[in-house]
């Protein structure tokens, strides 16, 4: 019986695969793959925080155990806007609240009947869906402070975490 | 070839020294953080544990502190609490042992100043607290006094930190929570992000 020939080409499949698997050139999946990986370190790590959404105190907007990408450069060429839905750092950043940004420095923030006043005028809220009956006293922001609550207000305010923020704590603005 | 070798052992040799050194002769730093990870680790319970457990449990606990230590919970709305000495450290290790069934207790975020003298420091940090029969885990920034006492790093302070400043008037203190905390996954490639697993890594 005849040895096999070490020089002739592999079965069709199995170079097939190795075609599927590692590419037609190891070398250039391998840059590629290491290219890939530095892409994602750097993005995902430095520029669009991937986070996991746990809590229901921003329905609908955020839907519990859902996940939230923050990013840190949204507010590089201009400071947080009303409206933005931010990441807000504890003494890190493994762990943040999802906050709305409702009151801007040096603004009065009133709850009166479910509504949010605004220096004495009412704040337009389209994005808020559930019923609310929260009647709080006005609270004035500090120049470098913003308040923020979440969206589900038809929680009772002493079940929900809100209030004034430091710029400083704010990472970034919450996108998808 | 035999001068590339010799740099190589050198280095080795270098980056071993180095490793022994901080592992015999840590830093204040790097004790009190490997002190906070007991902690955690301690304050922790699991269920069907036994009254001797317990027991031994909550001394332990108590054993992180100094024998005047001061602890001041403070979450408007939720938790108003204070306590002052190691016995009531212990007392109420032990109240939240036959509370709840399970606790599983970490600090994902941990930053450490030490004192110029390194004789203190002071530690902020995020606890992260799982509760049994809890959907979500709760959240809190703290922060903790450390002092050198008789060559042992003890925590004599505690108190919480106020993320949202709310003095706005809340209702009667509950411990009940509805807050809703994201936690950043801090590395990982995209296959791993939008796995369905949970946060991979709070590192």
């Amino acid at each position: 019986m005849a040895a096999p020939d070490p020089t002739a080409s592999p079965p069709r499949l199995a170079r097939w695969l190795r075609v599927a698997v590692i590419g037609r050139n190891p070398k250039v999946t391998l840059g590629r793959a290491l290219v890939l990986a530095a892409v994602c370190i750097v993005v995902f790590k430095f520029i669009l925080l991937p986070a996991r959404v746990e809590g229901i105190s921003m329905l609908p907007t955020y839907q519990d155990h859902t996940m939230a990408f923050v990013n840190r450069l949204a507010y590089l060429w201009h400071p947080p806007r009303r409206g933005d839905v931010v990441g807000i750092r504890l003494a890190g950043m493994h762990v943040m609240y999802l906050k709305r940004i409702v009151g801007l420095p040096e603004e009065t923030v009133a709850f009166r009947n479910g509504h949010v006043f605004i220096n004495g005028k009412l704040l337009d809220e389209p994005y808020e869906k559930l019923p609310c009956d929260w009647t709080l006293p006005p609270v004035k922001d500090g120049p470098d402070q913003f308040f923020v609550v979440g969206d589900n207000r038809s929680m009772p305010p002493g079940e929900h975490v809100f209030g004034r923020v430091e710029r400083d704590r704010i990472v970034g603005k919450a996108v998808l | 070839m035999k001068i590339l070798l010799r740099l190589v052992l050198a280095a080795a040799l270098v980056a071993l020294g180095l490793w022994l050194w901080s592992a015999l002769f840590p830093s204040p730093e790097k004790i009190i953080r490997k002190r906070l990870a007991e902690l955690a680790r301690d304050v922790s319970f699991s269920a069907g544990e036994g009254n001797l457990a317990r027991l031994a449990g909550a001394e332990q606990v108590a054993g992180f502190f100094s024998t005047n230590v001061e602890v001041r919970l403070d979450v408007p709305g939720r938790v108003r609490h204070r306590f002052v000495g190691r016995e009531q450290i212990t007392q109420a290790a032990l109240a939240s042992r036959s509370e709840t069934s399970e606790l599983i207790v970490k600090f994902p975020d941990v930053n450490v100043s030490v004192a110029p003298d390194k004789q203190s420091a002071t530690v902020d940090l995020t606890v992260e607290a799982d509760v049994s029969g809890r959907r979500n885990a709760i959240v809190q920034e703290m922060k903790f006094t450390f002092q050198k006492i008789q060559g042992r790093w003890l925590i004599t302070r505690v108190e919480t930190v106020r993320t949202l400043s709310q003095d706005i008037s809340r209702p009667a203190p509950r411990l009940e929570a509805g807050n809703l905390a994201i936690r950043a996954v801090a590395t990982g490639l995209s296959v791993c992000i939008f796995a369905a697993t949970p946060v991979v890594s709070n590192g």
